[in-house]
This record gives structure tokens, C-alpha cells and sequence, in this order.
């Protein structure tokens, strides 16, 4: 405990020194022409299937734009719960002592949903709907806390591979660039983070768990990577970009082997982190 | 849209899909409760809103949905899939 306590200290002494003005880091520009790269070719969903391969560079560009419209969508309806989940737990007898950072963490995140939010909004003119939902139901002791910091360090972990790889590509819209070097410079204090808070969740409570809640767990967590991944293939983004048949792409970009590939290898890193916990026992069916 | 015999077994072949073929077709009955005896999952509603979007053309927006909807076959049909209640919230 002493541990973590320790490293959310540190990581406010960071936070307040990178502290950052959402409206003036990001230079907004008035057009946003769609015929360029706004997402790594190779990060695009349908990459791999003979559909994109039957785009010219233009029609692959303008899918580049929706892409990493839906990108951005999917990082605010992920941090909006995540917000709501934080902002619940906020000086909660678990977490107070926690507190001060979870202060930087919610500011962090009303910042990206600031950026992405800005993105959409001003060049695709809406941010693309949620699909997500979840059912209420009960739970064990500790149970709902810790899934809900485990949901966040799986979702932050894939979007931080898809930051990191897009932060670096020239061959991006600058804009773009920009949006993911900030998100992935902040989202590295709250990986940080999550991994302790999960660790330490998990160490704490499930000792006490049922042999049936532990494995729910386990299978909840494994089909959650699953679900994250399903967002990346949203039709609406292939009606926009033109794509004929968009339910069915979704399908094909999906069962395409070469994305298979791709999913497991992006998921590689957290995949392993819950396995060598034993917080998952098999691997998600990506 | 099709007759509701067809819709009921799209939904109904997509439901044994989804939950890996542990259950049988003469065991799914159209009020049989699926999220509560676990047939399908909360994380999967998101693929069975895709299919549900695919079979009415119709966008759904989640934010308008009650859980309750869900809850058989025979709540989905009736909030998404009839003539006279579409857009699932109702349950």
C-alpha cells in the first residue's frame, strides 16, 4: 500500500508541473480538408481486406478522417464513464487516501474529451453514438471497484498503443498527431496508476471471493477486451467513408486474420499483466 | 421488415451463436430470460444492437434504451422489431 501511496504522490508532483490549458494547446484550425492521413494506414479497422485494397489513396485518406473520428468518439464514451466512475468514488472510504490524484485524473480526462471532443465536433460536425451498455446487477465485496479500475486499465492500454504509434507518424494531419501525443503523455501517469489500484484491488478482495464470483470475473474481463476491440468496427464509419454493405464490412473487417493478428498483438502487453495475475485465465477470443 | 416468425429466429439463431452452442434451439424459448440465466452477456448487447440495427436499417440510440428490453426474445421483438413500438424504450 505504502507503494502505491507513494507513486500517486509523485505522479501529482508531475501532473501539477504538465499541468495544461485545453483551449490553448491545441491551435484549432477553421478547414480541415478529409484528403489526408488522420490515422496510421496500417492502425485503419479494414485494413488487410480486399476492400481497402480496392480504395484508391483519396477514398483510404477520407476513411483515415472517419476512422479517427470514431477513434477520438470512442475515447470520449470511455471517458465519460470513466469520469462518472471516478467522480462517484471521489473521497470514497477505499480511495480517499487517493484522492489528490484521482483530482488530476478527472481533470486529465475532461481534458481529452476536450481535444477529441473539439476534433469531432468542428471537422465531422458530431461525435459517433455508443453502443455500450451495461446491465445493473449485483456484486461481491470489492467486486464492482475493482472492475471498474481493470475496465479502465484495458481500455487506456489498447488506446496507448494506437497513441504512441500516431503520435509519431509524419505522415499525419498535425492536428491529429497533436491530439494523440498529449493523450498518451497523460494516459502514461494513469497506466501507471491503473495497474497499482487493480493490483491492489485484486490482492485485497478476491481472497474473499466465491470460486464462482473469481471465475465470473475472469470471464467478464477477458470478453471485456473483446468488446473494447469490437468499437474499433463501427458501421457508421463505413457509410461515411462510402463503403458499400457497412454491417457486412463490420463482419469481414472483424473475421479478417491479418486484424486478428493485429488485436492480439496490441492486447499482448495487458493480456499478459492479467495473466500473470491470474486476473484472466484464458486468452480473450480476439 | 420480415414476418415476426423470421425475425423472432434471426434473433433466436444469433442468440445460440453468441453464447458458444451451450444452449439448444428447443431450450431458448422466445420468453426465455437470456441476460439473467447468462445466455448472452451485458458486453454483448453491443453486437445484438449492431444486429438489431441490420435488421430494422434503423439506427438505435443506447442512451434511449431501458435494460428491460433485453430481457427475451419476445421484449426485443416488441421494442425494436414491431411496426408499433420501435426504438426500445418502452420495456
Amino acid at each position: 500500500m505504502a507503494s502505491i501511496t507513494e507513486t500517486a504522490k509523485k505522479l501529482c508532483e508531475i501532473s501539477q508541473k504538465a499541468y495544461l490549458n485545453p483551449y490553448t494547446y491545441i491551435n484549432w484550425r477553421d478547414e480541415m480538408p478529409k484528403e489526408q492521413w488522420f490515422m496510421t494506414p496500417e492502425l485503419i479497422s479494414i485494413f488487410g481486406t480486399s476492400e481497402y485494397e480496392a480504395l484508391n489513396e483519396s477514398q483510404r485518406q477520407i476513411l483515415s478522417f472517419y476512422e479517427a473520428t470514431n477513434f477520438f468518439s470512442l475515447n470520449i464514451h470511455g471517458e465519460k464513464s470513466l469520469v462518472e466512475g471516478i467522480a462517484h468514488r471521489l473521497y470514497s472510504k477505499e480511495l480517499k487516501e487517493f484522492a489528490a490524484y484521482l483530482h488530476h485524473f478527472l481533470d486529465e480526462e475532461n481534458k481529452h474529451m476536450i481535444y477529441f471532443g473539439g476534433f469531432c465536433q468542428r471537422y465531422a460536425g458530431k461525435v459517433y453514438r455508443n453502443r455500450k451498455m451495461e446491465i445493473p446487477r449485483e456484486y461481491a465485496k470489492g467486486e464492482e471497484d475493482f472492475l471498474f479500475f481493470a475496465r479502465i486499465m484495458i481500455f487506456e492500454e489498447l488506446v496507448d498503443v494506437y497513441n504512441i504509434r500516431m503520435s509519431t507518424d509524419e505522415k499525419l494531419e498535425p492536428i491529429a498527431r497533436q491530439i494523440n501525443l498529449v493523450h498518451h503523455l497523460e494516459e502514461a501517469r494513469h497506466l501507471v496508476f491503473g495497474r497499482l489500484i487493480v493490483e491492489h484491488l485484486f490482492e485485497k478482495y478476491s481472497p474473499g471471493w466465491s470460486a464462482q464470483v473469481l471465475q465470473n470475473c475472469k470471464s467478464y474481463l477477458s470478453n471485456y477486451i473483446v468488446s473494447t476491440w469490437k468499437e474499433y468496427y463501427n458501421p457508421d464509419v463505413y457509410a461515411d467513408a462510402g463503403i458499400a454493405d457497412p454491417y457486412d464490412m463490420v463482419e469481414k473487417a472483424w473475421n479478417c486474420e491479418s486484424a486478428r493478428k493485429h488485436r492480439a498483438k496490441v492486447s499482448s502487453k495487458v493480456v499478459e499483466f492479467l495473466k500473470e495475475r491470474k486476473m484472466i485465465d484464458e486468452e480473450p477470443a480476439l | 421488415m420480415k414476418p415476426e416468425a423470421e425475425v423472432k429466429e434471426t434473433l433466436r439463431a444469433w442468440i445460440i451463436k453468441a453464447n458458444g452452442g451451450k444452449i439448444k434451439p428447443e431450450e431458448l424459448l422466445d420468453d426465455t430470460p437470456i441476460i439473467e440465466e447468462r445466455i448472452i452477456t451485458s458486453l454483448q448487447i453491443m453486437d445484438l444492437i449492431l444486429q438489431l440495427e441490420k435488421i430494422t436499417g434503423e439506427p438505435l440510440d443506447v442512451e434511449q434504451l431501458k435494460p428491460g428490453v433485453f430481457k427475451n426474445i419476445d421484449t426485443i421483438y416488441k421494442n425494436f422489431c414491431s411496426e408499433n413500438n420501435r426504438g426500445g424504450g418502452e420495456a
